[in-house]
C-alpha cells in the first residue's frame, strides 16, 4: 500500500488487517515498517503499508524506502490510496507508480467526503484513462475493502490485464528519452520495456539514486546535453517540464472525469481553521490544549503510576516476608531490590506514555498537529529546527522517555537527532524532588522561587544553546524546508488511536525495557556489594547503612571520584548518590538520605536538609542542582535514545557530550563563585 | 546618500552570485566551478570560501560542495536581482548590445543602492509602458535618432499618430476585455486573501522538487490563506488543498497576480 500522507491510508490498512499486525524496521534506517495479513477466499494476503510519500523522487528516505520496496520486491499488486477529495496532488504518486510498470489498483478513500463536497467522479472513464481499476472506499468504516481484496486478488492471478496508457512529455522530452534510452540499452540489459524508458526519464530528471546506477561517462555525457538542450528549448530545467507534464496529463484526466457539482470555497476545516489557527486566537488556543494534553499525562496519569508503585512496593515486600528467616541471601536482593524494582521501574512510566501518546494520535490524526508545527515555526526555525520540534521539547518538561519517543513526528534525522539530543537538558519531573529538596536547604525563602525558575531557564538557554551548535556543526546543513501539508481536520478513530497508543506501549516495553532493566540490575549491584558485615552495635540502623554504603563498588567509585569532583565542590557521598541517581534522577535524594545517615528520606526531609547545609555551602548547593540538570540523563532516556536513533553511537554522545557539559560548567561555576567569595 | 542595503565587498558579492547561480542551475556549487567562473586560482576560492564561511554566508567543508545559508542567499538574491535589473535596463531601454551589456551590469551592479535600483525599475517601466514612450521611443533612441535635427512638423505628425495609435490601442482591449500583462511578483509579497497564478519555480535542489511535487507548478493558481500567528509560515491554497510554506521559500515562487472574482 502506498500513497499520501494523509490519504487515510493507515486507517485503510488498520481496517483490512485488523490487529494482525507486525511493525518492524526498514533494514539500516528508522522509517517504520508495518507489515499485516489478511484472509480473501482461497487466498492469504500479506499487506506492507509503506510510508506516506508524496513523490517516487529520492527526496526523503521516506521516498527511497517506498520506491526501492516497490522496485526491489516486486510487490504482486501495489494499491495507491488516494484521498478523492484531493485527486490531482494525489494522483502525482499515482502517475510515477503507473510509470515504474508495476500493476497499479488505485483506493478512492474518503469517497463520502469527496461526495459529500459535491464531488462527481466517473470512475470507469477514469480507470481506463488510468489504466488501472479504481475502487472507492472509506477507510474508516471499513467499505470497499472487499472489493479492493477481490480486485487485488483479481490482478494478481493475472485474470485483470492492465492496460497501460502512455505518458508523454512532449516532442524535445520524448527525443531526449529516445537518445537516453539508445544509449542506456547499449550500455546494460534492461529486461522489460518500461524500466528503459522510465530508467532515462529518472536520468533526465536528476534522481540521485538512479544516476547512481548509471554512471558510465557515455550516458552521463548524454543526458547532459540533452538536459541542456532542452533547457534551451523550454527555458526551463527537465526535471521541471517533466513534473508540469505529469501534472498537465493528470489535470487533463480529471477534467474529462471529474466534475463539481457544488462550488464550496470554504469546508468545514477551513472554518475551524479560522478559530484554531487565528492571529490571535491560536496561541491561547495551542497552550490551551498542551495543557490538557499535559494534564491528561501526568495528572490523570499519575495515579495509576501511584498504584504501579505501591503494587511493586507490595510484592517486594510479600516476597521478602516469605523468605525463610536467616537465609538473607543475595538471591532474595537481588529479587527485591534489583528485579522487582528495576520491572517497577520500567513498568511505572507505562501510564504516562500510553496517556500522552493517546493525546498525540489525537492530536495528529484530527490534523491539528500540522497547525501547532505551523504556529511554532517562526520560534523553532530561529534555533535551526523544525516546528514540529516544539512538541517533545514541551514533553520533555514531564519526561524526557516519552519527548524522545515523540521525536519520530519529525520527518527529517538531523532535526530529530539534534531534538534527542538536546532534551536532556529540558527539566523532567524527576528532576523537580531534587531541586525542592536543595533550594530550601540553601536558600533564604525569598529566594527559593526566583532560584527554581533560574534552574529551568538554565535549562532551556542550555537547550536552545546546543541546538544551534549541534546544527553548526555536527548536524550541519540546510534547514529543512517547511512545505507541509495542512491537511483538513478528521475525526480520529477511536481504533487507529488505540493501535498507535498499543504500538507505543508496547515498544517501549520491549527494546527500552529491557535495556532499563539490565543496566537497573547493573546498579543494583554496583550499590549492593561488597557486603559489609557490621559488628558494631553502638551504631544506630541509619549509621549502619550509610558505612554499607560506602563500601560498595558506588562507594568505592564515589571515594575514588573525589579527587575529580573536589573542584565542583563535591565530595564522595554526592559522587556515590550521582551514581544511584543514573537509574532515576530522583533517586538521588533517596541514596543522599542513606549517604547522611537520615534514613528514609524524601524531598520534604528536613534532617536532610540540615545535615546538607552544614556539609555544602549554597554555592555547592547550585553547582549540585546545576550539575544533576546538566548530566548524564537516567538510564531510560540512554536505552529510548538507543532505540529511537538505532545507534548505540548517539545514545553514548548524548551521555558523554551532556555529562563532559556539566562538568565543564559546574566547574567554571564553582570555581568563578569561589574566587569572587560568592555564597561561600 | 548611504542607503545601500548590505555591507559586503564587492568581491563578497561576485562569489555570493556565482554560487547563487549554480546552486540554482546545479544544486550544488563547486570551488573548481567557481574559480572557472570568476576566472581566479582555486586557491583565492579556498581562502575566500573560508571568509565567506565565518561571515555565515554558506555551507562549506574544504574539497566539497558549497551551498549558501539562509543569509547568504538573501544577499546572493539581492545581488543577483539588481544585476537582472541593469541588465534588461541595459539592454532594453539603452539598447546596448547582450555581450556588453552583461559586462557593464557586473561592474555596475556592486555600488549601487537599493533606491537607485528601484528608480531604475520605476523608469524601466514607465518608459516601456508610458503612451508618451514606448517601444517607438526606444526603437527611435536605438536606432540613434537625434530629435534637434528634425523638422518641427515632423514632431508634430510623430506626435499625434502616437496619440492615435494610443486611443485605438485602448478602445481595442477596453472592447475586448483583455487586461494587460502584470508584472510578475514573488509570492511571499501576495497578502493573505490575495491570489496569483505560478509562472516560474526559483530556487534550487530539494526545497525547489518538494514544492513542485506538492502540485505547485506552472499555471495552477495559488490563494494566500494566512499568515502564522509568529509573521511566519504562511497558509496557501492550491489545487485545492492548504499548504504551508515559509515566506523564504514563497520568495522561490514567481506569480502573476490574479484578480478576485
Amino acid at each position: 500500500m502506498a500513497g499520501n500522507p494523509n490519504a487515510g491510508k493507515t486507517t485503510l490498512f488498520n481496517s483490512m488487517t485488523g490487529s494482525r499486525q507486525h511493525v518492524g524496521n526498514y533494514p539500516g534506517v528508522t522509517v517504520e515498517k508495518k507489515e499485516g495479513s489478511c484472509n480473501h477466499g482461497d487466498w492469504r494476503v500479506n499487506v506492507v503499508d509503506l510510508p506516506g510519500t508524496y513523490s517516487l523522487t529520492a527526496y526523503s528516505i521516506e521516498e527511497v524506502v517506498a520506491r526501492d520496496y516497490i522496485i526491489n520486491e516486486r510487490p504482486d499488486v501495489v494499491v495507491d490510496v488516494v484521498d478523492a477529495s484531493n485527486l490531482e496532488r494525489n494522483l502525482y504518486l499515482g502517475v510515477q507508480l503507473i510509470e515504474l510498470g508495476v500493476p497499479v489498483i488505485f483506493a478512492f478513500n474518503m469517497s463520502d467526503v469527496a461526495e459529500s463536497r459535491g464531488i462527481k467522479f466517473d470512475l470507469q472513464a477514469l480507470s481506463s484513462l488510468l489504466g488501472a481499476p479504481i475502487v472507492p472506499t472509506i477507510g474508516h468504516k471499513g467499505k470497499g475493502v472487499k472489493e479492493l481484496l477481490a480486485e487485488a486478488v483479481a490482478l494478481a492471478e493475472g485474470s485483470t490485464v492492465l492496460r497501460r496508457p502512455e505518458i508523454t512529455y512532449g516532442a524535445p522530452v520524448e527525443q531526449a528519452i529516445c537518445a537516453i534510452r539508445r544509449e542506456l540499452e547499449q550500455q546494460a540489459a534492461f529486461s522489460e520495456e518500461t524500466t528503459a524508458r522510465w530508467t532515462a526519464v529518472k536520468l533526465l530528471e536528476n534522481d540521485q539514486e538512479v544516476m547512481k546506477l548509471y554512471r558510465q561517462p557515455e550516458v552521463v555525457e548524454v543526458v547532459a546535453a540533452e538536459q541542456a538542450r532542452i533547457e534551451k528549448v523550454l527555458g526551463d530545467t527537465a526535471e521541471m517540464i517533466i513534473a508540469d507534464r505529469r501534472y498537465g496529463f493528470i489535470s487533463g484526466a480529471c477534467q474529462e472525469t471529474v466534475r463539481a457539482t457544488t462550488e464550496s470555497r470554504h469546508t468545514r476545516s477551513d472554518r475551524i481553521d479560522e478559530i484554531v489557527i487565528h492571529r490571535f486566537w491560536g496561541i491561547p488556543i495551542f497552550l490551551g490544549l498542551m495543557y490538557l494534553v499535559f494534564w491528561l499525562t501526568f495528572t490523570v496519569g499519575n495515579p495509576p503510576m501511584e498504584w504501579i508503585e505501591t503494587f511493586f512496593g507490595w510484592l517486594g515486600g510479600v516476597i521478602s516476608s516469605w523468605w525463610p528467616d536467616g537465609s538473607e541471601s543475595i538471591m532474595r536482593s537481588l529479587l527485591v531490590d534489583g528485579i522487582i524494582a528495576g520491572v517497577g521501574g520500567v513498568v511505572v512510566f507505562l501510564p504516562n506514555i500510553l496517556l500522552l501518546f493517546l493525546a498525540i494520535a489525537m492530536l495528529e490524526d484530527s490534523g491539528y498537529m500540522a497547525r501547532a508545527a505551523f504556529m511554532m515555526d517562526r520560534l523553532m526555525h530561529k534555533i535551526g529546527l523544525h516546528g514540529k520540534s516544539f512538541i517533545p521539547m514541551l514533553t520533555g518538561f514531564g519526561c524526557t522517555i516519552p519527548g524522545i519517543m515523540v521525536t519520530r513526528t519529525l520527518e527529517n534525522r538531523r532535526d530529530r537527532l539534534t531534538t534527542m539530543m538536546v532534551l536532556p537538558l529540558i527539566s523532567c519531573g524527576a528532576r523537580l524532588p531534587i531541586y525542592t529538596l536543595l533550594i530550601p536547604a540553601f536558600f533564604p525563602s525569598a529566594w527559593r522561587a526566583p532560584m527554581l525558575w533560574i534552574i529551568y531557564l538554565i535549562g532551556i538557554v542550555l537547550a536552545i544553546a546546543c541546538a544551534k551548535l549541534l546544527r553548526a556543526t555536527i548536524f550541519k546543513g540546510e534547514s529543512v524546508p517547511f512545505v507541509m501539508e495542512l491537511p483538513p481536520y478528521r475525526l480520529p478513530t477511536l481504533k487507529g488511536v488505540l493501535i498507535h497508543m498499543w504500538e507505543r506501549g508496547s515498544l517501549y516495553l520491549k527494546k527500552a525495557g529491557t535495556i532499563i532493566l539490565g543496566i537497573s540490575i547493573v546498579l543494583w549491584a554496583l550499590t549492593s556489594f561488597p557486603k559489609l558485615e557490621v559488628t558494631d552495635s553502638s551504631l544506630s540502623e541509619e549509621e549502619q547503612q550509610s558505612m554499607e554504603l560506602s563500601h560498595t563498588v558506588a562507594g568505592r567509585i564515589g571515594h575514588a571520584m573525589e579527587p575529580a569532583i573536589k573542584p565542583l565542590g563535591f565530595d564522595w557521598r554526592i559522587g556515590t548518590a550521582m551514581i544511584g541517581a543514573f537509574a532515576a534522577k530522583e533517586v538521588f535524594v533517596a541514596q543522599l538520605g542513606i549517604v547522611f545517615s537520615v534514613g528514609e528520606a524524601d524531598e520534604e526531609s528536613v534532617p536532610l536538609r540540615e545535615k546538607l547545609r552544614s556539609n555544602y555551602s549554597p554555592l555547592a548547593g547550585l553547582c549540585i542542582m546545576l550539575f544533576m540538570l546538566i548530566t548524564a540523563p537516567c538510564v531510560a532516556t540512554v536505552a529510548i535514545t538507543r532505540r529511537e536513533s538505532n545507534s548505540w553511537g548517539w545514545a553514548m554522545f548524548q551521555l558523554a557530550g551532556l555529562t563532559v557539559m556539566a562538568y565543564v560548567i559546574t566547574l567554571i561555576v564553582y570555581q568563578v563563585g569561589s574566587l569572587l567569595g560568592l555564597g561561600i | 546618500m548611504t542607503t545601500t542595503t548590505t555591507t559586503f565587498s564587492s568581491s563578497i558579492e561576485d562569489y555570493l552570485e556565482t554560487i547563487f547561480v549554480l546552486v540554482r542551475d546545479r544544486t550544488v556549487a563547486r570551488s573548481k566551478e567557481i574559480a572557472e567562473r570568476l576566472g581566479v586560482t582555486p586557491a583565492s576560492v579556498t581562502g575566500m570560501l573560508q571568509t565567506l564561511r565565518e561571515r555565515g554566508l554558506v555551507y562549506y567543508e574544504p574539497y566539497g560542495s558549497v551551498t549558501l545559508t539562509d543569509e547568504g542567499t538573501k544577499v546572493a538574491r539581492q545581488v543577483n536581482r539588481r544585476h537582472e535589473v541593469l541588465r534588461g535596463f541595459l539592454i532594453d531601454v539603452l539598447s546596448v548590445n547582450i555581450a556588453e551589456a552583461e559586462v557593464a551590469a557586473c561592474n555596475m551592479e556592486h555600488g549601487i543602492s537599493k533606491h537607485v535600483i528601484d528608480r531604475f525599475i520605476a523608469f524601466a517601466e514607465f518608459i516601456k509602458t508610458c503612451p508618451r514612450g514606448g517601444a517607438e521611443l526606444i526603437g527611435a533612441f536605438a536606432r540613434n535618432h537625434i530629435p534637434a535635427e528634425t523638422a518641427p512638423e515632423e514632431c508634430v505628425t510623430c506626435m499625434a499618430r502616437c496619440l492615435d495609435e494610443f486611443k485605438a490601442a485602448h478602445t481595442a482591449t477596453e472592447n475586448k476585455g483583455e487586461e494587460p500583462v502584470a508584472m510578475t511578483i514573488q509570492l511571499s509579497s501576495l497578502k493573505p486573501g490575495e491570489r496569483g497564478e505560478i509562472v516560474k519555480l526559483e530556487g534550487s535542489g530539494a526545497v525547489k522538487r518538494r514544492i513542485r511535487d506538492m502540485g505547485v507548478t506552472s499555471g495552477s493558481v495559488i490563494e494566500v490563506i494566512r499568515v502564522a500567528p509568529f509573521g511566519d509560515p504562511i497558509d496557501i491554497k492550491v489545487k485545492n488543498y492548504h499548504l504551508s510554506l515559509r515566506k523564504v521559500e514563497a520568495t522561490d515562487i514567481i506569480v502573476r497576480r490574479v484578480d478576485n472574482e
